[in-house]
């Protein structure tokens, strides 16, 4: 079976893993989840909205 | 013959240059950032949707601590829905095939999490070992089983990838080749094979979708039990 053949594993570890970390996470970041727009005047201060954790 | 069937699963080299780094860097492709601006285009906002939800309902059941993993969650999620859906196009070679990418990403996410519980709380990861109200004369045994259930995760979850994908992407090769090479002379059974490939396809992309979901969430279960 060819995906045993163990020439190719370290570097497919490392491809996997530099994109996942150098190049997805940026991506995902930027999106925010912003909360639905209210229609009244909230006197009120909502709850602050859900950011990445450590954002 | 076989070997045949499994040259589809070689990860493609072209003048000695690996192409499933290109393969890996499809998804970054496809996902632009999100623009600053309050409304966005159609598929920012889908993948707006997709992420948000996703991490909901992910995240519910773990406690606040755990929710500095949701950008990996998300990230991971996003990463393997993308390659496994895009591997099922004709002429694409998915990265997750291959046994070397998943292992690459089930054995350190485990790891972590399970460095992670031991570190925070020893005794609750080491509690973990042994269910409550086991018969006394049962506990060492089922201690060892625990324990041997506990290592084996990373390799289960990296296989169970594999074995998917790869059971799929061998099925549809099959009944293709079979549908192709019965075209001219038994059409009727050629026509029973192309309607069978296309149920298998439909097949195909739910299992893709499925088995990223289910790397996630396995790994948020763990999560949950370590954090």
């Amino acid at each position: 079976m060819p995906q045993l053949n163990p020439a190719p594993w370290f570097l497919i570890l490392v491809f996997s893993w530099l994109i996942f970390l150098a190049l997805m996470p940026p991506k995902i970041l930027t999106h925010q989840f912003p909360h639905e727009p209210s229609t009244l005047t909230a006197h009120k201060p909502k709850a602050n909205s859900w950011t990445w954790a450590w954002q | 013959m076989t070997m045949n069937l499994f040259n589809q699963f070689l990860s493609p080299t072209f003048l000695g240059l690996p192409l499933i780094a290109i393969a890996l860097m499809a998804p970054c492709l496809l996902y632009p950032s999100p623009a600053p601006w309050w409304q966005s285009n159609r598929w920012t906002t889908l993948q707006n949707w997709f992420i948000g939800s996703f991490i909901k309902q992910i995240l519910s059941p773990i406690n606040t601590k755990g929710h500095s993993w949701a950008l990996l969650l998300a990230t991971l999620m996003v990463f393997l829905i993308t390659l496994n859906t895009l591997g099922l196009l004709p002429y694409t070679f998915t990265p997750t095939t291959q046994l070397s990418l998943n292992m690459a990403f089930a054995v350190p996410l485990w790891l972590a999490i399970v460095i992670m519980g031991f570190r925070n709380s020893p005794t609750h990861a080491l509690g973990h070992l042994l269910p409550e109200g086991t018969p006394t004369p049962l506990v060492p045994i089922l201690i060892i089983i625990e324990s041997i259930s506990l290592l084996i995760r990373p390799l289960a979850l990296g296989v169970r990838l594999t074995a998917n994908l790869t059971a799929g992407h061998l099925l549809i090769q099959l009944v293709s080749s079979a549908a192709f090479s019965l075209l001219l002379s038994q059409t009727t059974a050629a026509s029973l094979a192309v309607s069978l490939l296309l149920l298998l396809t439909i097949l195909e992309i739910a299992v893709a979708m499925i088995q990223a979901y289910v790397f996630v969430l396995l790994l948020s279960l763990y999560l949950q039990e370590n954090v």
